[in-house]
């Protein structure tokens, strides 16, 4: 930051203008989409897609929730998994958030972390099978690993002052449960109802690999064109989001943990030999089954198929992550600043907002497979619909708790109209908030790229996807192995090039 | 304190889930993907289950799978003893699952085709001789699908002469059948290849347009769908089992039981019919 200032002054006497840190951060955001843009595939190609989009807009008007089996089931596993899965994230990863600052234990925790649950779910199921440890494990392992860094900032952000009034003679343990962690309690609460939230997603978009969830039955229903019973189970899904405050206090949680577990559909016997089989054969690289001593392994065999993956399959697969990443960055902010206009209590009339909420709501309940798939079909297979996907669902996110921060602000007492109130007072006051969150995001979006891969955009979920179908489990190793690590780098370089004010109190 | 003991409580919750088993109990256990209709897979294959039981004298379930890989990696694990596989995940599952049978196939099945099906604005025809498609965007169906992908691929790679990321200026994989038709239908696709029984099928229903899309060939036949049986279960339910399983399978003549497949009847296979599967598979590369 410092460094920063330094240069702006020295070329403040060349420049008429002094443009801010956050209108160049805006800026460069833009910038870069702009120049990446002739070089991204997002060509429209669709000559009638009116057909499909007729059934699609018939089904969503007459939604049938008798259509689906086992319908209440459904809801419950994708309830179970989820709380499950949240409650092992904090079990594993709270204690974690005491010792984030060792770099081991934090670049650990970003690694685990930049693998999809879809990944981890398809790793779990050629051990475990489609038992719900799978399911479960696919969502605790990355949310620990989010609990711990989260945790871990929240804490070290509490003051340290109450500390001091604690007895210098109490025990390490009372001082900093009494010192620390009461003052930051709420927030850790907050932040775990939110990740409730996520992990409802997740156990969601699991069902589309196979997990017994809403998911299963909603992909299936979207993909045999079944859009009546799909935009039932879309609706069942947003409420069941949209109501989470109602039917899940957080007192209530431990009730319903021991719910989960009773009703938990049962669990088949876990077979270690698999485990053995997973570790010493499936996802060695061929060259090394089977060999026993060093001496046999054929190191040019073994090169050729390290690098053949890495040219065929990992590196165009990263710049086409990339690519969508940094397009959808640029979109997400777009559709931040517009929703959040509209959910803005200090910009339009109640009516108004509550429709913006809504729209909130739907915009971030609905899994961003469901909003490529659609506009797949209105835009063609380019990258486009991945991108406009992904812009929704992230905007809708960060609008959310944008509106949330803003909405608690009081309007200054002056002679404004509502749109000077809003553009001098109230942005200007969340807007570094708001890009704060939108760097959070950006490794969620690199992460959720991996979705559509499994729709057929080309990114490295989609070059993973196909390993496992082809069953290649070393191949698809290799490049999870590759995403987490292009996710750890950009979260460095992130890190590295924008030096946040460390004030934000939400996250996601 | 408080926290922390409901934290243990918690902690203690979720450990004992992970030990808790279940008794052990032979239950014969199958999985089936059928190539058209995907919904109600439960309400229709626990039907099917109940017949085996009748049969056979185990308990027999069903578990519903996404995809075929999933289904290779349940039967590999042992957690399907019995699966409705496609020609290409038989071959998969039988390659890791040494001593494992082919037992049935649909009637259908020993002559199954796909067809290649394109938008009307390519202005491309119906015709006996492999169409030129090249510089065309085009859609596979699922990756692992036999009649959607392998086949096709193969054709493409024998007639085109090179890869389909080659020969074509998009390629996709819609990731089901019924997907294939659409796409092309609404030209998000220009040509697709689609397994012949659901283009069929669609085309009954009413769900093609057909001055929108149309047939532009049709495949040499190959083998696909099959019943493959693990090579445990002699162990685990007794000598002759397979045997057992084959004889109900082949005797199934229930119009509702065959439709949830959908297949006119269940015929005599042997692993060795789908040798031209595992070959055409090996040689796009599909398999090592």
């Amino acid at each position: 930051m410092s460094q920063l200032q330094q240069v702006k002054s020295s070329h403040y006497s060349l420049c008429y203008w002094q443009i801010g840190y956050w209108q160049k951060i805006t800026l460069s955001i833009w910038l870069i989409a702009l120049v990446i843009i002739p070089f991204a595939d997002i060509e429209i190609v669709s000559f009638d897609p009116f057909l499909e989009l007729t059934r699609m807009v018939n089904g969503l008007v007459t939604p049938d929730f008798f259509a689906t089996e086992y319908l209440l089931q459904a809801i419950l596993q994708t309830v179970n998994f989820a709380i499950i899965g949240v409650c092992l994230g904090l079990v594993l990863g709270a204690p974690l958030a005491l010792i984030y600052q060792n770099p081991i234990v934090s670049s650990c925790c970003a690694f685990l972390r930049a693998i999809h649950e879809i990944f981890w779910a398809l790793l779990f199921l050629q051990v475990f099978g489609l038992s719900p440890i799978t399911g479960i494990l696919a969502i605790a392992i990355p949310f620990a690993a989010t609990f711990a860094r989260v945790f871990h900032d929240i804490i070290n952000q509490s003051s340290d002052s109450p500390l001091e009034s604690i007895d210098s003679r109490a025990d390490i343990i009372s001082r900093f449960t009494y010192g620390k962690i009461a003052q930051v309690m709420p927030q850790l609460m907050s932040y775990t109802r939110y990740r409730f939230e996520c992990a409802l997603r997740s156990s969601a978009v699991l069902g589309f690999i196979g997990m017994p969830t809403l998911g299963f039955y909603m992909e299936t229903a979207f993909k045999q064109g079944n859009y009546s019973e799909g935009a039932a189970l879309l609706i069942i899904f947003i409420a069941l989001i949209g109501s989470i405050r109602y039917w899940c206090p957080p007192k209530l949680l431990g009730i319903y943990l021991v719910i989960a577990c009773v009703t938990l559909v049962d669990i088949p016997n876990v077979d270690s030999n698999l485990l053995v089989r997973f570790i010493s054969q499936d996802i060695l690289p061929p060259a090394l089954v089977n060999v026993a001593t060093l001496a046999e392994i054929q190191w040019s065999s073994l090169t050729t198929w390290f690098s053949t993956i890495l040219s065929e399959q990992a590196i165009p697969g990263a710049i086409a992550t990339i690519t969508l990443a940094l397009l959808a960055l640029a979109a997400t902010h777009f559709i931040t600043l517009s929703t959040h206009a509209v959910a803005s209590k200090h910009l339009c009339p109640a009516p108004l907002t509550w429709l913006g909420r809504f729209i909130l709501l739907i915009g971030r309940s609905v899994p961003e497979y469901i909003l490529a798939f659609i506009f797949l079909m209105l835009l063609g297979p380019s990258m486009l619909p991945a991108v406009i996907a992904l812009a929704i669902h992230n905007g809708c996110v960060i609008a959310y708790l944008a509106v949330k921060q803003s909405n608690t602000i009081t309007p200054q007492q002056m002679q404004m109209t509502r749109l000077n109130q809003f553009n001098y007072h109230i942005m200007p006051t969340i807007y570094p908030n708001m890009m704060a969150l939108m760097f959070y995001r950006f490794e969620i979006i690199v992460r959720e790229t991996a979705v559509f891969g499994i729709l057929g955009i080309m990114t490295l979920g989609f070059y993973i996807d196909s390993n496992f179908s082809e069953i290649r489990y070393s191949n698809a190793l290799v490049l999870i192995t590759c995403t987490a690590l292009l996710n750890v780098v950009i979260d460095i370089i992130s890190r590295r090039l924008l030096k946040f004010p460390q004030t934000s109190k939400t996250r996601c | 304190m408080t926290t922390l003991t409901k934290l243990l409580a918690l902690c203690v919750l979720t450990l004992s889930l992970f030990v808790t088993s279940s008794a052990i109990s032979a239950t014969f256990t199958f999985t089936a993907i059928p190539d058209a209709d995907e919904s109600q897979l439960r309400t229709r294959f626990e039907k099917v289950a109940l017949y085996l039981e009748k049969k056979l004298g185990v308990e027999v379930k069903y578990v519903p799978v996404k995809s075929y890989s999933a289904a290779v990696t349940a039967f590999r694990n042992n957690q399907v003893q019995l699966a409705w596989f496609g020609g290409l995940s038989g071959v998969q599952a039988r390659r890791l699952v040494p001593g494992s049978q082919a037992i049935a196939q649909g009637y259908e099945d020993q002559f199954f085709k796909s067809y290649f099906i394109a938008h009307y604005s390519t202005g491309l025809e119906m015709s006996d001789s492999f169409p030129d498609i090249t510089e065309k965007t085009f859609t596979f169906g699922s990756k692992g699908s036999t009649s959607g992908r392998l086949m096709p691929q193969y054709y493409i790679e024998q007639y085109l002469k090179q890869k389909p990321q080659h020969a074509f200026k998009r390629v996709g994989f819609s990731g089901d059948h019924n997907r294939t038709i659409v796409q092309v239908q609404s030209g998000t696709y220009q040509v697709g290849a689609v397994n012949y029984k659901v283009w069929e099928s669609a085309l009954a229903a009413g769900k093609i347009d057909t001055n929108k899309v149309k047939v532009i060939w049709k495949s040499p036949t190959y083998p696909d769908y099959q019943w493959t049986i693990h090579s445990d279960v002699e162990a685990n339910f007794g000598p002759g089992f397979a045997d057992k399983v084959k004889a109900a399978l082949l005797n199934m003549d229930s119009p509702e039981l065959l439709n949830s497949f959908p297949r006119s009847s269940f015929v005599n296979a042997e692993n060795k019919d789908f040798q031209p599967v595992e070959d055409v598979a090996k040689q796009i590369g599909l398999i090592d």
